[in-house]
């Protein structure tokens, strides 16, 4: 890119995943709905209402400035934004302009070796500047020379965070994204799902000279619906905008949509270009006052934030990097990961690894969440210590996975009563061993003839055999001897 | 006395004891509707006759048979024995600003001509849940914006009663008119600027603002949302408090609405007035306008009957044993007018910005091609002018580069007046008043069409009521005695936050000692044209 | 004395006819300014009170303490029921969305 170097700052909006809108007791979630039929006079802006604040919207904008270490404020206000558009039925926006709820904080991001282009990764400091409550608009939809208007998600309630321009690259606007979705996830605030429009991203972007602190025109970039959409947006308009100033050229602060289809930019005149919105203090809301003790009843029970337990896991369980990133995707599963490894006491790596492969694997096609497992961490810890101790080989252990799941029953138990203890007798051994060389001369000659690799096929058919229940380093051991 | 002129609270005791029916207390009213009111307001109403010209004309939508039918309903409860509610049976008018299942809420303005709300206001449902009889929607300036309810929609626009030549006050004037003119016994206005009170002044009859947050504002179609206030026309202060015992308190469908008990009013009007300290301020004896040439501010005693009136409350007052306080000084009154051109203008561009075509009320007919035009079109043709003139100002003053000038400045000014209030009531402060005795208007009911245009000196007729939507506290105004045009002047007293008590108690006292006064015998010119 | 009365010019009275999404003529358009700029002369008053740097600007005339205010509304569901009668109200329907014509998008590039 020369010497130039990319500034970009986001500002996210997130559905807050109350039960009831911002400001009326309508669902706030209506993504399955027919279109107009989850409204009431209050958010489809007829005559004569007003706008009543949902309690639960305050205390989950609340945790989310505490997770970003922002200055909570005791008394915020409301203000109108006021502009046209028929997705917005009161002509005006309730948002806050001037004094929001939070301000300041930051969050620092992880930049993994993948994303890092010197390959190394490194830590990227992403200051908040500000976070706010406001309420989301209803969606339109064009139909030829018309427009469909639907009013169901007005006054869905929303957060709006917007980071300084700290971040320097397409690959930490999309870890931002990432760390961003998975802190929301994690607080129990948000769906976060890009897809759904409950998490929705624009990006301011300017390049400069690179030792220059200046902050040059901005464009900005919206309607991208993907992380991935992300990536690929800023880093075409940092390339753009390399190549118009190395052309001579100036940036000029337009605005720019992502056509995903078409994988380009392109300039709009949106709807906000040129607006004098005309803030005022909303006079149908009063103050928004945080007293110190309702501020102290929302944080009880403050969780440990994913990137603070992803170090923890990685120092206290001498985990690597790449399982403490795995295990702290979902807050579940680290829950998770630590009652087993509790329970189990052993090394935690072990755990680290049943959880990430098998584990994952069955939660996958069960589609559950890890707490709603009957292969509680008690359970999977007993099944671990069974293999320890010899009395299942890994292959049983595995399939007892989903066998203590569907059953609810202990591992201990489920041995007991299948059987499926592992066949360790030398002599029992030694007998299908025996009894598997008699059944292939072939392959037996290919072995003495120098193919030592088909040992593992004889350890094979000594497993099928004996049903998967013979211990497997004990087979090999003997059939090495019973072939020579 | 016509049953239709009586009080509600004789009315009420009259129902109870079953001397008379619901259905003849409505019919009496709906008699003296079809003998005084004329041709309702309407769209297109044509070239007037001759008779418009002697008509009260306070209704947009009369509702008879509705209200025959609730009546019916509610005599067969009496007649069981029920208790239908403290207000029933008694018929009651609705300011058309109101929304109100089932009818048409039009707030007098043609982009709502045929809106027909799927919810009731509160104020409205607590009343009709009383056992009120809604006899109708009666007219206002349009969207509420005026002080004569010439600018509405709907023509032609009410009179004054007391002569139809005049107006009757605004923007609740069809609520002021109906109620003096004995065609409903209570209605619920709003006042933004006063106007509850000056109507009420110029049609000789009480009208009351609550304390801002005493009355929800929900289902009330929004001017001023930090100034509205819902509140209560009637003939008497008695039957003013009847109607606050029903429509006050707090709502949970409005934030603003105050979480502040309320009182018995009817009970509170017997209280003790001896020991009271009721205060006279100079500047509410005199006018503050600008000149329309220079610019310049001209200062003009109000007529010396309108302070008469107010000075001899004030004996009678001092007779009852409360102190009179004279020259208490309220310095920042005159900022009034122009604090309020702009914060309220602010709130009602705002306010108005939902009326676009788009989802309910008017939309052009005429073919548009794109959305912008949509709007546009609809806005224009939708609105009159008194709400474009409103849309403009509020546009200019809260624009992004004006706005601390104008709209920033102007709430810091509502704290200055605010301040004069505190410093007159401060129970520790120099004066510690329960009350202050001021007249309601400078002036009585002034001819149609006299100062209709001039939208600087209809606004100024507001200079002594504006104070008190700024500072958010209680004002009643009540008959005072008739001026030498023929015309009742009212008399104002302006309260502590929910004083109303303290306010409809003196209001009450005052009646009660001026009952035999040669000038209640008067009536209205439309009545004695029988 | 500046001449006061130029003050809403218009160029400014046409930006505002626009942010207001309104169409006049010119008669109305000629009163409408005229007395945006009489109303002007009054409030240029404010400009000339003296406000204490300290004063604070007032939202609402009435406080607020703790006490008067209502509790927050608790985030619980209370469906309206009518959502198809407010639907009913809209001019132009279809498909169960309000229609309205289409806004011209310029995009370039």
């Amino acid at each position: 890119m020369g010497n130039y170097e990319a500034v970009i700052g986001l500002e996210t909006h997130i559905q807050l995943n109350t039960l009831t809108k911002i400001f009326c007791a309508c669902r706030a979630d209506s993504w399955e709905d027919a279109p107009n039929s989850n409204i009431c006079p209050v958010c489809s802006g007829l005559p004569g209402v007003l706008p009543v604040l949902n309690q639960s919207v305050v205390e989950k904008a609340v945790l989310l400035a505490q997770a970003v270490r922002a200055e909570i404020h005791a008394i915020s206000f409301f203000d109108r934004k006021n502009y046209f558009y028929p997705d917005l039925p009161k002509g005006y926006q309730i948002s806050q302009f001037d004094k929001p709820l939070a301000t300041g904080g930051y969050i620092e991001l992880p930049i993994p070796r993948t994303a890092d282009p010197a390959g190394k990764g490194y830590a990227r400091h992403v200051r908040i500047h500000k976070l706010h409550i406001e309420e989301d608009a209803g969606k339109t939809r064009r139909q030829g020379e018309r427009r469909l208007v639907d009013f169901n998600r007005c006054g869905v309630p929303l957060v709006e965070m917007v980071t300084e321009p700290d971040l320097r690259s397409a690959e930490e606007a999309a870890q931002y994204v990432i760390r961003l979705r998975q802190l929301l996830r994690w607080l129990g605030i948000s769906e976060a799902d890009m897809e759904k429009g409950n998490l929705r991203c624009d990006a301011n972007v300017s390049i400069r000279p690179a030792d220059s602190l200046v902050l040059n025109e901005k464009t900005e970039i919206k309607n991208v619906n993907s992380i991935d959409s992300l990536r690929e947006a800023v880093r075409k308009e940092i390339d753009r905008q390399t190549r118009q100033v190395e052309a001579g050229k100036v940036i000029q602060a337009w605005t720019l949509e992502w056509d995903e289809d078409a994988g380009v930019l392109r300039k709009m005149r949106s709807k906000e270009s040129e607006a004098d919105y005309r803030y005022f203090r909303e006079p149908d809301l009063l103050s928004l006052e945080i007293s110190p003790q309702w501020k102290e009843r929302i944080l009880k029970g403050f969780p440990e934030l994913p990137l603070d337990r992803r170090q923890r896991l990685m120092a206290q369980y001498r985990l690597p990097e790449y399982d403490a990133d795995i295990l702290t995707l979902e807050r579940g599963l680290a829950d998770y990961f630590e009652a087993t490894a509790a329970a189990y006491g052993g090394d935690p790596k072990k755990v680290s690894n049943w959880l990430m492969n098998d584990v994952a694997r069955l939660l996958s096609e069960l589609d559950l969440q890890p707490a709603e497992l009957r292969l509680t961490p008690v359970f999977l810890a007993q099944l671990l210590k069974l293999v320890d101790s010899g009395t299942i080989n890994i292959t049983t252990g595995k399939a007892l996975l989903q066998t203590v799941h569907d059953s609810g029953k202990a591992p201990q138990v489920l041995v007991q009563e299948g059987g499926l203890a592992q066949v360790k007798d030398d002599a029992a051994i030694r007998e299908v061993c025996l009894r598997v060389i008699a059944q292939h001369p072939d392959e037996v000659d290919a072995y003495r003839g120098g193919k030592h690799t088909l040992i593992g096929w004889f350890v094979g058919q000594v497993m099928r055999e004996t049903g998967g229940k013979a211990d497997a380093k004990q087979a090999g051991t003997v059939l090495s001897e019973l072939l020579q | 006395m016509e049953i239709c002129d009586l009080t509600a609270l004789e009315i009420s005791r009259r129902l109870r004891s079953r001397e008379i029916s619901a259905l003849e207390v409505l019919e009496s009213c709906l008699a003296r509707v079809r003998q005084v009111d004329g041709q309702p307001g309407s769209l297109d109403s044509g070239a007037g006759d001759n008779e418009d010209a002697r008509k009260v004309h306070a209704f947009i939508t009369l509702m008879e048979d509705a209200a025959c039918s609730q009546a019916l309903a509610l005599d067969k409860e009496l007649a069981t024995g029920g208790d239908p509610g403290p207000l029933a049976g008694i018929p009651i008018t609705v300011k058309d600003i109101f929304c109100v299942r089932d009818t048409p809420s039009t707030a007098a303005s043609r982009i709502l001509s045929s809106f027909h709300a799927p919810y009731s206001a509160t104020p409205v449902e607590r009343m009709l849940k009383a056992g009120a009889v809604l006899l109708g929607k009666v007219n206002l300036d349009e969207f509420t914006y005026g002080s004569s309810s010439e600018s509405s929609a709907f023509q032609p626009s009410p009179r004054n009663p007391w002569d139809p030549s005049r107006v009757p006050g605004g923007s609740s004037g069809g609520s002021a008119a109906s109620v003096a003119a004995g065609e409903a016994y209570l209605s619920l206005g709003t006042d933004t600027a006063g106007s509850i009170r000056q109507p009420a002044a110029f049609c000789g009859v009480v009208g009351m603002k609550p304390t801002y947050g005493r009355v929800s504002r929900y289902g009330l179609i929004a001017f001023g949302s930090s100034l509205d206030c819902p509140g209560p026309l009637a003939r008497s202060a008695a039957d003013a408090a009847l109607m606050m015992n029903a429509i006050a308190g707090v709502d949970a469908r409005d934030a603003t609405s105050a979480n502040v008990p309320v009182p018995d009013y009817l009970a509170a009007l017997q209280g003790r007035i001896e020991g009271m300290r009721i205060g006279l301020s100079p500047d509410y004896f005199q006018i503050t306008f600008p000149d329309a040439e220079s610019g310049a501010y001209n200062q003009q005693a109000l007529p010396a009957e309108m302070e008469a009136a107010v000075l001899r409350a004030a004996e009678i007052y001092r007779g009852m044993g409360a102190q009179i306080i004279p020259d208490v000084p309220l310095p920042n009154t005159r900022y009034g007018i122009p604090a309020y051109f702009v914060i309220s203008r602010v709130e009602a561009a705002s306010n108005l910005h939902r009326y676009d075509g788009v989802k309910y009320g008017y939309r052009t007919p005429q073919p548009v091609s794109e959305l912008k035009e949509l709007y546009r079109r609809s806005r224009a043709e939708g609105f009159g002018l008194q709400p474009k003139l409103r849309i403009l100002m509020g546009m200019y003053v809260s624009a992004a580069q004006y706005s601390e000038q104008y709209y920033h400045r102007a709430l810091r000014v509502r704290t200055l007046i605010r301040g004069d209030f505190e410093e007159a009531f401060d129970p520790h402060g120099k004066y510690r008043l329960d009350a202050l005795l001021t007249p309601t208007t400078p002036s009585t009911a002034f001819p149609m069409g006299d100062v209709y245009g001039d939208s600087v000196l209809m606004q100024y007729a507001d200079q002594l009521t504006v104070p008190a939507n700024h500072a958010g506290i209680p004002g009643i105004s009540f008959p005072g005695g008739i001026a030498a045009d023929g015309l009742p002047l009212g008399i104002q007293l302006l309260g502590p936050d929910f004083s109303e008590d303290i306010l409809l108690r003196l209001a009450h006292a005052y009646e009660q000692a001026s009952a035999d006064a040669d000038w209640r015998a008067v009536r209205p010119k439309v009545l004695k044209e029988a | 004395m500046p001449n006061h009365e130029e003050q809403i010019t218009p160029q400014v009275f046409e930006h505002l006819v626009d942010l207001a999404a309104l169409d006049l003529d010119e008669e109305e358009a000629e009163y409408l300014r005229r007395e945006l700029n009489n109303q002007l002369s009054a409030i240029r008053e404010l400009e000339t009170i003296q406000l204490p740097d300290d004063l604070t600007s007032a939202a609402h005339g009435v406080p607020y303490p703790s006490e008067r205010r209502q509790a927050l509304r608790p985030d619980r569901h209370e469906p309206f029921g009518g959502s198809a009668e407010i639907l009913a109200l809209a001019p132009q329907l279809d498909e169960g969305c309000v229609i309205v014509p289409e806004i011209p998008h310029t995009t370039l590039e």
